[in-house]
């Protein structure tokens, strides 16, 4: 800090002095086009070495002052390949060509918080996506949704197939136990939150945790088609200057902004389909004496099987329960333009979606309107205003206890043979199999969610200083996001599994989760003459998060009633967090002509999550670019670009809310009050974890872009890891907060860019990403040969099903993904690994012509297991289908190759002054997948996205695939 | 240039003002407020929850045990209780699985509690000395029986009796040092109990038990089972004589737990509605076959209306024990007192007064006097089957076989050829040992 103020004041020192020595200057103009002839507005032109500069108008021209006799001109445009041409005083009128950047080398990439950097100077690997990769290639139903595969080291898992997401992204592995490994989303510099939350039909279901209840996460509410980009900044190394939220990485997302021209309207719309992606299929009993070997027990079997037949009842209850067609419809109305001082974009968007179960689906409806403004030459304001109303009814799936509500669990144990459909007055018979009749819960019981929400964000610019060689500008920027949610559960009175016991239950959920931020930067970049550029940086930052979790059910149901006070039996819960986090950052970077580029920063953090809330924790980090192709003993004409790369980073994680305390919980028996000791022990001394990462790699730009490759290997560390150990409970309690594990996450990321062909009638790009992960438990208590106590392997709470099914299992020297059984001895043995051996995403843009556009993308993942309950459920019941019968076990190689979205637009031009064009197009998404695993999908988690979650399967909401129509006008 | 350092000097200025506050929970109370300077109100919250919390685990206790012991079988949607409990294809008791972490870790909770309570009165000066000892005397008491039912599901492994200090557990004891641990610590109980006052009431479910008195004749109605389990059958007996044991007597008198809808309150977890197919405990067939006629313990069962099987196994009748989800249960009660004093009796070789308590048994339950032979092996048979049918459901069955050396494959029926029959729980996984 305080050398970042002395070196910025000297410089201004030295600047006033400079500024009286002025020279001579000349004028140049000009036009800029692209390749085919067409202006390019908003194209920069810079005069090297200073910050001289304009940019073009709506009909590409430009005119320059230039001191001196002679100069370089630097040219510049998003998406076009930088142009650098000399000029002198009698270069009176310089026209420019400008070609496409295929390998997006000059891609503005946002690595501080208030400076940028080209993609080519950049030491770390930032993977990002544009709007073209979001939706271009088929409409996405959530934005984390559309992400698989489409960038390296981004692993994304649907933990549940219902309309409305419920998906976790994980960058580069595990990277906390306790707390959340999910990263920081920055959604244009608000932080939003992307929340889980629970409705709590537990306790209808009997699931065991909240995290069961397969709620969505609040990504959802984002209107993907909304996006400019995202930026992900996978490890600490990229990520270190956002400091103690940034341990699982951070996800930076722009929304777009209208651009300074003629106003473009679109109206654009899609209609498509929802079907389950993969039946499992049911047990088919094919004669009287099948079933009764099936049912040896029970006599009456055989004779119930035949009567059936006879009368034609033998049902597939798998496709009556899960074979719907749900209709997808979504409109979007987006306008956008601007002049010289303001640009704005508005977007309406209403999706509607129902999913493969009758009566479930998701709705959203988001609302946009971006501006920015320039409010004097050295102040500029832009905000983004988004509001969402978003509904999901999402029905019962996944794990539960008796409940008699999840569908799979239901389906598990009926039998085809057995009539559950209502008679003509609507009464519906008991599930003689189970606790639930599955008709009965799809067309009588509810679980329902509405979220209301407004995410708004601003940023001041103030360009406090510009000269020939430096700029100055302070940023103060901020923004809050309130999400309202509301969650209903209704189980009517008279569903079997609660009729004479609770007798029904009605859950009223009214949760709210504010956030806000602001943070206030000052930004120096200076040049020198001898090619030398600084830009320093630094500022404060502050993070407030409230959240309020109400939660009013009842048991005991006035019967036909819906309204959560007609109970006999009510509780309330309410939960409260608060959260304020305080930074001060500062940062420098030195680029010396594009040749060596290095930066150092560092970020200090304090926390009301940890023990204390006052202590600073610093998060350092440094990085260096070596742009070889650029020194001038190279000469190449192959090789564009060859850069070596190396960064380093730290970054950290403080404890989830509530860990510092030791509670009593309150209980009731016989209509007295009580307190009994919680099972969590709190620690009141509690540090946050860290993650320390060093990345390396190269890139390389061969042929003329036609050839484009970045690898990168990465060693993570996390260190001082927060978890939850189980403590022998005859303590009294069964969880403690502790600090001293470490784990180790190695991987390698390749991203392979091929230009093969390119001319004006056809144009193949295609982009292989390559990657995978390994971890390692490196230590557990004292380092293994150390003196002293200490810690024995350990299964976290909540992670598995039991050494006897499967559990995830922490053992030093051991990957932290690995499933974990009884061998036959009956001692801890690794049994399987819910980690890919590794993922291959293969994304092709074809164009043909000027009017056709051909996209898909595959995806193949390798390895990684899936414990299989759901089959485990079904073998109990007798309902798994022969061809499954001899599977050995219940873990699972879910290895799968997957069309993950393809799709094919036409755009018809039409010369009017009304509509520019029309687009029509057909597109899908996971239309086809090839795997051995035998369940529904081999993506899957039943315990959300929190933890040590993937890999487990029970009964969830069966995945769809979905077709698509367009047809899009742009006026 | 003046207005750059303004602008640092507000920079600084906001560093250094954004101070964080010490952290509360605003959701509940804390530990440590309870740990010192209790006032009664605190102290009898934690003596209601000590009682409350008794309730937890209970359920899985009688399932587990039950399921062991052949009296019944869980049909629900989790296999373990078919498979792992009845020791299916020869398998293992799992160290980390719920049938025993469930009871194991409830049961321990509330012995913590009953530790919170114990320091938490070393701490305060706010009740009087008679006052103090009655929560001593009565968390001590509830504390015993908790320890007792966790050596009842660990038996030979023994466990932990000292586990005041989380940081600091006491070691592992062998059976014989916990079942003395036990009683030396229901001997001081009922010292506690002898002269004090109770500061705190307790729930309808300890009417009649609720005075240091009447609670301290509870006291030594659980002292007399653990004596018997301990094999000495002289202290139970001698136990008995303070407790509510009257042969004459009701069977039912007892302290209870009670259920109920409030918040915050449970239901009963051994109740089952009545045909509810996919959860359910269904009864052994042998528990039916083996009943003499007429014996209306019999209408503890019902003929199922769906008589599904699960897993390879049937039963033809389901429980009745309950008759709603808000039925209270028993800790103990008369009808227990007068078999352990048959018990007691068949121990020490007085088999014509314990032909005389089982008589009593026997003629409650509409089952003429015993008529079989007058020698001691005779006598257990008969003991052993009034406690089988006075007691199915309620936890017992499992030590009563053990205690006679027939929780095996002579005395019990195995269903599926490669079933095993266990005789005790393993150590849990999260213990360490």
């Amino acid at each position: 800090m305080k050398y970042f103020f002395t070196r910025a004041s000297l410089v201004l020192v030295a600047l006033l002095c400079m500024q009286a020595s002025s020279i001579a200057q000349f004028s140049v103009s000009g036009t800029v086009t692209d390749t085919e002839g067409e202006p390019l507005i908003g194209v920069s032109i810079l005069v090297k070495g200073t910050t001289v500069g304009t940019v073009t108008d709506f009909d590409g021209n430009y005119a320059l002052n230039i001191p001196g006799s002679n100069a370089l001109l630097e040219f510049s445009y998003t998406g076009f390949k930088p142009f650098t041409k000399e000029v002198t005083a009698d270069d009176n009128n310089v026209d420019v060509t400008m070609s496409e950047d295929i390998a997006n080398l000059e891609e503005i990439v946002v690595t501080g918080l208030a400076s940028t950097i080209k993609r080519s100077n950049l030491a770390n690997a930032v993977a990002t996506i544009s709007s073209e990769e979001i939706t271009g290639v088929t409409t996405q139903q959530t934005l984390d949704g559309a992400l698989y595969g489409k960038l390296p080291g981004v692993n994304i898992v649907q933990n549940n197939g219902a309309p409305g997401g419920g998906i976790a992204i994980r960058l580069r592995g595990v990277s906390s136990l306790s707390g959340n490994n999910q990263p920081l989303i920055i959604l244009d510099g608000v932080y939003i939150t992307n929340a889980e939350i629970p409705s709590g039909s537990r306790f209808a279901s009997g699931a065991n945790v909240g995290i069961e209840e397969g709620a969505s996460n609040r990504l959802a509410d984002i209107n993907p088609d909304d996006i400019e980009s995202i930026e992900v900044l996978k490890g600490a190394s990229a990520a270190a200057i956002y400091g103690t939220r940034a341990n699982a990485g951070v996800m930076i997302i722009t929304t777009k902004r209208g651009k300074t021209g003629a106003t473009k309207v679109a109206l654009e719309q899609d209609i498509g389909f929802n079907t389950i992606s993969n039946k499992v299929g049911r047990r088919v009993f094919d004669s009287r004496a099948e079933v009764e070997a099936a049912f040896p027990t029970e006599p009456n079997a055989g004779a119930e099987w035949e009567a059936a037949k006879a009368a034609g009842k033998i049902f597939d209850y798998e496709d009556i329960i899960y074979g719907e067609t749900g209709l997808i419809s979504e409109t979007r109305f987006k306008v956008s333009g601007g002049n010289q001082k303001t640009t704005f974009f508005i977007s309406a968007g209403y999706r509607d979606e129902d999913g493969i179960i009758k009566n479930t689906g998701f709705d959203r409806l988001s609302a946009r309107l971006n501006i920015t403004h320039e409010i004097s030459k050295s102040f500029t304001i832009s905000t983004s205003s988004n509001y969402i109303n978003s509904n999901a009814s999402r029905s019962f799936t996944g794990n539960e206890n008796e409940g008699g509500l999840s569908y799979g669990y239901t389906l598990a144990f009926t039998r085809d043979y057995v009539d559950l459909f209502p008679d003509e007055d609507g009464n519906y018979p008991d599930n003689p199999n189970y606790t639930g009749n599955p008709l009965f819960v799809r067309d009588k019981a509810k679980n329902e969610e509405n979220n209301s929400r407004f995410i708004q964000g601003a940023k001041l610019e103030w360009k406090a200083l510009q000269r020939d060689n430096q700029v100055l500008r302070f940023i103060l920027n901020g923004g809050f996001d309130i999400l309202n949610n509301e969650t209903f559960v209704y189980v009517p009175e008279n569903h079997q599994a609660q009729r004479g016991v609770t007798n029904g239950f009605i859950g009223v959920g009214k949760n709210k989760i504010s956030n806000y931020n602001y943070q206030f930067t000052g930004s120096h970049d200076f040049y020198t003459a001898g090619n030398l550029s600084f830009s320093t940086q630094a500022g404060i930052s502050y993070l407030n998060i409230d959240r309020d979790f109400l939660l009013n059910r009842t048991t005991q149901l006035i019967p036909l009633q819906t309204n959560v006070s007609q109970g006999g039996a009510q509780t309330i819960e309410q939960t409260l967090e608060n959260e304020e986090e305080f930074g001060i950052i500062a940062q420098e970077s030195v680029n010396w002509d594009d040749k060596i580029i290095g930066t150092v920063g560092v970020r200090f953090d304090k926390s009301s999550l940890n023990g204390d809330p006052n202590k600073l924790y610093g998060f350092p980090r440094a990085s260096l670019a070596l742009n070889i192709a650029n020194f001038d003993f190279w000469n190449s004409q192959q090789v564009e670009q060859f850069k070596l790369r190396v960064a380093y980073g730290e970054t950290g994680n403080s404890a989830t809310y509530g860990s510092l305390f030791t509670s009593l919980v309150n209980l009731s028996v016989g209509g007295m009050s009580g307190f009994v000791n919680d099972f969590n022990q709190g620690n009141p001394n509690l540090v946050p974890e860290t993650s320390s990462e060093l990345e390396f790699g190269a890139d390389f730009t061969l042929f003329g872009g036609k050839v484009g490759l970045e690898a990168t290997y990465y060693i993570r560390k996390v260190n001082d890891l927060l978890y939850n150990r189980s403590l022998p409970t005859s303590s009294g309690f069964t969880n403690e907060i502790r600090n001293d594990l470490d784990l180790e996450n190695r991987g390698l990321e390749l991203s392979l860019i091929l230009n093969p062909v390119r001319n004006n009638s056809f144009n193949w790009l295609s982009t292989f990403n390559f990657w995978f992960n390994n971890s390692e438990i490196t230590r557990l208590g004292i380092p293994d040969g150390d003196e002293g106590e200490d810690i024995p392997s350990f299964v976290p709470p909540n992670v598995g099903f039991g050494f006897g099914l499967g559990t995830f299992y922490i053992n030093e020297g051991s990957p932290i993904t690995a499933f974990w059984g009884n061998d036959d001895n009956g001692n801890p043995t690794i049994t399987g690994d819910a980690e890919a051996d590794f993922q291959l995403g293969w994304f092709n843009q074809f164009k043909i012509g000027k009017n056709l556009d051909i996209n898909f993308m595959l995806h193949w993942k390798q390895g990684g297991d899936v414990l299989n309950l759901t089959r485990l459920l079904t073998d109990t019941g007798v309902t798994t289908p022969k061809e499954d019968a001899d599977i050995e076990g219940f873990i699972e190689d879910a290895s799968y190759l997957r069309l993950r979205e393809i799709g094919a637009f036409y755009t018809i031009p039409v010369n009017s002054n009304f509509i520019k064009n029309v687009r029509l197009g057909v597109s899908g998404r996971n239309l086809l997948t090839l795997t051995n695993y035998s369940s529904y999908d081999p993506e899957t988690s039943t315990k959300g996205g929190t933890g040590l979650s993937t890999g487990l399967e029970v009964t969830p909401f069966p995945s769809s695939r979905q077709a698509y129509f367009h047809l899009y006008f742009n006026f | 240039m003046k207005i750059y350092k303004i602008l640092i000097l507000g920079l600084l200025l906001t560093v250094v003002s954004c101070s964080i506050d010490e952290q509360v929970d605003p959701n509940r109370p804390s530990l440590n407020s309870v740990l010192s300077d209790a006032s009664i109100t605190e102290l009898n919250l934690l003596a209601n929850g000590i009682e409350g919390f008794m309730r937890n685990g209970y359920g899985t206790y009688v399932t587990a045990t039950g399921s062991i012991a052949r009296e019944l079988y869980i049909f629900d949607a989790d296999p373990r209780n078919t498979e792992d409990l009845l020791g299916k294809d020869g398998m293992q008791l799992d160290n980390n699985t719920f049938y025993l972490t469930t009871p194991y870790n409830n049961f321990y909770r509330d012995i913590k509690t009953c530790n919170i309570l114990l320091e938490s009165v070393d701490n305060t000066d706010i009740p009087s000395q008679a006052q103090k000892d009655g929560y001593r005397g009565f968390a001590n008491t509830i504390k015993a029986f908790k320890l007792f039912q966790v050596l009842t599901m660990l038996h030979d492994n023994g466990i932990r009796i000292e586990v005041a200090d989380p940081t600091n557990l006491g070691p592992f004891v062998s059976k014989a040092d916990a079942y003395r641990a036990i009683r030396t610590l229901l001997d001081q109980a009922q010292d506690q109990l002898n002269g004090s006052e109770f500061a705190f009431q307790l729930s309808s479910g300890f009417a009649g038990f609720d005075t240091p008195a009447t609670f301290a004749q509870f006291n030594r109605a659980i002292a007399a089972k653990v004596a018997l389990y301990a094999g000495d059958p002289q202290g139970a007996l001698s136990a008995l004589n303070n407790s509510f044991f009257d042969l004459m007597g009701d069977f039912k008198t007892g302290p209870k737990m009670v259920f109920g809808t409030n918040a915050g309150d449970l239901l009963n977890p051994v109740f089952k509605a009545p045909n509810q197919s996919g959860d359910q405990l269904v009864v052994h067939n042998d528990v039916i076959n083996d009943a003499e006629a007429g014996d209306d313990r019999l209408n503890k069962f019902a003929v199922r209306a769906n008589q599904t099987s699960q897993d390879g196994l049937t039963g033809t009748h389901e429980t009745r024990l309950y008759a709603s989800a808000t039925s209270p249960i028993d800790i103990i009660r008369n009808e227990e007192l007068i078999l352990i004093y048959a018990e007691g009796l068949i121990q020490t070789d007085m088999l014509d007064d314990a032909v005389d308590a089982l008589n009593i048994i026997r003629n409650g339950h509409n089952l003429p006097d015993y008529s079989g032979a007058m020698t001691k092996d005779a006598l257990i048979d008969e003991m052993l089957y009034n406690r089988r049918y006075s007691f199915w459901g309620e936890a017992q069955r499992m030590f009563d076989l053990r205690r006679y050396n027939r929780l095996n494959d002579q005395y019990l029926s195995i269903d599926r050829a490669g079933d095993l029959i266990f005789t005790q729980f393993p150590i849990p996984l999260t213990e360490g040992q």
